[in-house]
């Protein structure tokens, strides 16, 4: 391809959307098939960001296209294990993005935080 | 799952997957699955219906969120990918775009014509509800006549199926007062017009019925352009008096802008005519009715041709054996362009399938040498729906392209057409390109698109994978296969274009058969203008004559002018005046079988100014007019009532036999002349002396040493001089009125050989794309026979012999369609048949001429084959 760009770097890809946030954060401590990754959103968020399976999977085709998230060929999850899903892995830059991210909204926290707006974390 | 039974499950899941099937297909194939699992494992975890029922609830509010994003998605990547296959061949790409361009763009600018003339509806309330009432005489091979007045008032009493029936002409008026004296377009109506129309003036009212009577009220209507031109907008004007035509008339009214009827009218007269002094047989008038509720156009026919009838029975006198016919407005008004319009619709659609043939070509061929890309593409897993709708969004964004360079060529185009029409249009006419164009337009292309890419589609769905991936891309199958169907395009192409080069031609000859027809006046050198007088001023023959021959002394005497004559109807190709003929000593016939004549008014040096020759007898004379009557007749009518005598001493009659106007003796017999229109055959002229009916406003033709055109201002200042309140209009060179009279047949003619040329074009860039291919993947067997010891010669033989079987086998086609199709084109040809040989064998020889200039370039590539190439490759 004539026009391919040099490797992304992940402030390219900011700020991202809440839903595509939750799934690099969901990935972050190991690698996870579609429903995992459903229930551990629902779970961290205390049920309030609930992902339809269209939404997840057209998230998930993004994040593999960019190159955020990459498919794995072997079963890490032994205790879950079903052989008929599919596991993804966070890949070096989606974790890089992940972080961007959080590193944006912990500065926007700070600067809420700073003006007043919001009360120091005790 | 805690409530719902193995069954539900089963049942859920069914349904959750045939909603998948909103999806791509793409993605369903790569997520289908794991969109299903999840689905049941929400399914699963929930323990109540209410929960089952939200995750329903859930997932297809998920789908309708995220369907139409994965379909745009998909549609993106389509498109990227189309582009950069564009890239990849900019040249196949500019040519594809420039061809469709000018396809498009053809029949968009003759559809914009055709959408003006014919689509577009009146700006009126409820126009279709519109009709024309017009008498005819077909047994006189007459189909329009116009309105009696008498006929009208009797039509307009006894019908029930018109709500209001309105007559009206189209004529100039006489604008004066402050400053110079204007001549503008005028509508002479009756006071039902504006009813029968269903417009209300912006101001003020419109006639009232006692202004339209003989001795009613002076009325007069201005435009609003007029009005704020002119008067300032001042609205303290309605009831005050201007000078029109040289009455002072009451403004009643101010129409609305934009409200121009008839043609370009700015202001507005009541017809006030007396029933009594108009006689039956003086048909003059437009008439125009609007239907009443619940009529039909047939009806009010039927019924108004049943009235006609009783009219005859009633006064058989003045009967003239004509008829009325009612139609649809728009009908009469574009009834004399509607065959053309329709002939150019199709003479550019034939340019367009030229077009599209000739992408479908350029198409194959790419899709061939792309046979091993897609291919491999097909073995890598892309199923051949998908590589069809690439090949499909391929050619729908080159449609895309084209389309929009087209537009931009027919916006450009229609102006520079409109440009070749001299005529002023009226003022409803407007052929800019509105929604229904871009419709029309959008479809077209959308259409093009698709059936371009049918044929390559087609050709790689059947690609064979192994044997193409065996060939090493060399596209052999595809090759093969498309090589028939881009030959039978050619053949396709030049047949199209053959028949429309002979269209062309026809039109041509036919134009030219016009051009050429001998005028029997010369029209180079004369300057032709109306001067209008008002008759209140010169309100006798004296005066009248007094002042005309005072104008013809003052413009005489301006350096460069070689004579001078006035006239009344008497401006060649412009003006006609028919009434009827009675001949001394021949037995009295009932004006229904008197021959009409053209009636021209004219000062001595008429026919010497228009260069038309005397051939017996003598010109007027200044004193001619006074008893004994005398006149002048054309050599037509000479030959046809005195053929082995000379007419000179006998006595003929004019106007109605019963009407009993005085004999006049002939004492001249002028050449014939080319009076009415050069298009259809003519009536005798005769002619009366200015003298005799001395009327104050009347046409002054010149005859100049130079360019007529520069005298057109001195002539101005002169008459001014004579009288302020003179008006003079239309100052045109004769020439440019001769041009005028066959604006119809010029326009459509130019219009079908540009037409035809871009064809011929297409056509020769088809052949050469077709023949040029053939050489390069025949190019190991012309150096293998180069090799064997072919000569020169014998592999540009090969190659043009090709091209011309093409050739000659889309020519035979191209006459047989040009034999069906050009028959339709009869009504538009003069001098010429539609069958005529010559045009068929001279547009067919140049037809091939164009061939074998096309294949030069590839015969030559060929002889340029290398036989080493070739045993090296082997």
């Amino acid at each position: 391809m004539p026009t391919e760009r040099a490797d992304p770097r992940p402030e390219d890809f900011l700020p991202l959307h809440r839903d595509t946030f939750q799934i690099l954060v969901a990935l972050a401590d190991r690698d996870r098939h579609g429903y995992s990754i459903l229930r551990d959103v629902e779970a961290r968020t205390a049920g309030a960001v609930r992902l339809s399976p269209s939404t997840l999977y057209a998230s998930i085709r993004r994040l593999l296209e960019n190159g955020l998230i990459a498919e794995l060929a072997e079963r890490p999850d032994p205790e879950h294990d079903d052989e008929r899903r599919r596991y993804y892995r966070l890949t070096p830059l989606g974790r890089g993005v992940a972080m961007a991210e959080a590193l944006r909204l912990d500065r926007l926290l700070a600067d809420a935080r700073a003006s007043g707006l919001l009360p120091e974390p005790r | 799952m805690a409530i719902a039974s193995r069954r539900l499950e089963g049942w859920s899941v069914r349904w959750y997957r045939s909603l998948l099937l909103f999806y791509p297909p793409e993605f369903r194939a790569a997520y289908g699955r794991e969109l299903c699992l999840v689905f049941v494992d929400r399914c699963r975890e929930q323990a109540s219906w209410a929960g089952l029922a939200a995750v329903w609830l859930g997932a297809v509010a998920g789908l309708a969120l995220a369907a139409p994003v994965e379909h745009y998605h998909m549609l993106a990547q389509d498109l990227r990918y189309a582009w950069r296959m564009l890239c990849k061949s900019p040249l196949v790409a500019v040519v594809t775009v420039t061809v469709l361009a000018l396809g498009i763009g053809a029949t968009t600018v003759a559809f914009s014509v055709a959408n003006g003339l014919l689509l577009r509806p009146l700006p009126y309330p409820d126009p279709e509800r519109l009709v024309a009432v017009d008498e005819a005489a077909p047994q006189r091979n007459e189909p329009s006549l116009g309105v009696a007045f008498p006929n009208y008032l009797d039509l307009r009493a006894r019908n029930s199926v018109l709500a209001e029936l309105a007559v009206y002409d189209s004529d100039r008026a006489t604008l004066a007062g402050s400053g110079e004296a204007v001549r503008l377009p005028a509508g002479e109506v009756s006071a039902g017009l504006f009813q029968v129309l269903g417009v209300r003036p912006r101001l003020g009212r419109v006639f009232q019925p006692e202004e339209d009577l003989p001795h009613g009220p002076a009325a007069v209507l201005l435009g609003e352009g007029l009005w704020r031109e002119r008067f300032g907008a001042d609205p303290s004007l309605l009831g005050r008096a201007i000078v029109v035509n040289g009455v002072s008339r009451t403004v009643v009214g101010v129409m609305p802008m934009g409200f121009h009827f008839p043609d370009q009218a700015e202001i507005w007269l009541p017809l006030r005519l007396d029933a009594k002094l108009s006689p039956r047989t003086d048909h003059y008038l437009q008439g125009i009715g609007r239907l009443a509720p619940g009529t039909t156009v047939e009806r009010a026919d039927r019924q108004l041709k049943s009235i006609m009838r009783q009219i005859a029975r009633e006064d058989p006198v003045s009967f003239q054996g004509q008829t009325v016919n009612v139609l649809p407005f728009r009908l009469q008004l574009t009834s004399s362009s509607r065959a053309a319009v329709l002939t150019l619709l199709g003479a550019v659609l034939c340019v367009l399938l030229v077009a599209c043939a000739n992408i479908t070509n350029l198409l194959l061929v790419q899709a061939t040498e792309r046979a091993r890309e897609i291919a491999v593409r097909s073995a890598l897993g892309a199923s051949r729906g998908r590589l069809v709708r690439q090949l499909l969004i391929e050619s729908l964004l080159l449609g895309g392209l084209g389309a929009a360079t087209g537009m931009v060529l027919a916006l450009v185009g229609t102006p520079l057409l409109l440009a070749l029409i001299p005529e002023e249009l009226p003022r409803w006419l407007h052929f800019e390109p509105d929604a229904r164009v871009l419709c029309f337009t959008a479809g077209v292309s959308l259409l093009t698109s698709l059936l371009v890419s049918l044929a390559p589609a087609h050709l790689c769905s059947r690609l064979s994978l192994t044997e193409t991936l065996k060939e090493g891309g060399r596209g052999g199958t595809a090759g093969r296969r498309g090589e028939r169907i881009r030959r039978a395009l050619v053949v396709g192409e030049v047949a199209l274009s053959l028949a429309l080069l002979i269209g062309a031609g026809l039109m041509a000859r036919s134009f030219l058969a016009l051009h050429q027809a001998p005028l029997g006046f010369d029209s180079r050198h004369v300057l032709t203008l109306r001067v209008w007088a008002p008759r209140v001023k010169y309100d006798s023959k004296e005066k009248a004559r007094a002042l005309v021959r005072r104008e013809r002394e003052e413009v005489a005497s301006l350096p460069g002018v070689i004579s001078v004559a006035a006239t009344i109807s008497g401006i060649p190709l412009a003006d006609a005046w028919g009434r009827s003929l009675t001949v001394e000593g021949r037995r009295p016939l009932s004006l229904r079988e008197a021959p009409m004549i053209n009636h021209v008014v004219a000062t001595a040096g008429y026919f010497r100014t228009l260069g038309i020759p005397l051939v017996a007898g003598r010109d007027f004379t200044e004193t001619d007019g006074a008893s004994p009557l005398v006149t002048i007749v054309d050599q037509d009518l000479a030959r046809r009532y005195w053929p082995h005598a000379s007419p000179l001493g006998r006595r003929v009659r004019y106007g109605p036999p019963e009407a009993n106007e005085p004999w006049h003796t002939i004492v001249g017999v002028a050449g014939t002349v080319r009076n009415q229109t050069l298009i259809s055959p003519e009536r005798p002229s005769v002619y009366l002396p200015h003298g005799e009916i001395a009327q104050p406003s009347v046409s002054l033709i010149l005859r100049t040493a130079g360019d007529p055109g520069r005298l057109a201002a001195a002539v101005r200042r002169r008459l001014a001089e004579v009288d302020r309140d003179l008006a003079v209009s239309e100052v045109l060179p004769l020439e440019q009125v001769v041009g005028r009279s066959i604006w119809q047949p010029r326009f459509f003619t130019v219009l079908f050989v540009v037409f035809a040329a871009l064809a011929l074009v297409l056509a020769a860039v088809g052949l050469y794309g077709v023949m040029w291919y053939a050489v390069s993947r025949r190019r190991r067997e012309l150096g293998l026979r180069a090799a064997l010891g072919a000569g020169a010669g014998d592999l540009r033989g090969l190659v043009l012999g090709q091209a011309l079987r093409l050739s000659i086998a889309g020519s035979a086609l191209g006459c047989v369609l040009a034999l069906a199709f050009t028959r339709l084109l009869a009504s538009q040809l003069h001098g010429v048949q539609p069958t005529d040989p010559a045009t068929y064998v001279w547009m067919a020889a140049l037809l091939l001429a164009v061939a074998v200039a096309a294949s030069a370039a590839p015969a030559s590539q060929a002889v340029r084959s290398d036989p080493m190439d070739a045993l090296r490759e082997e």
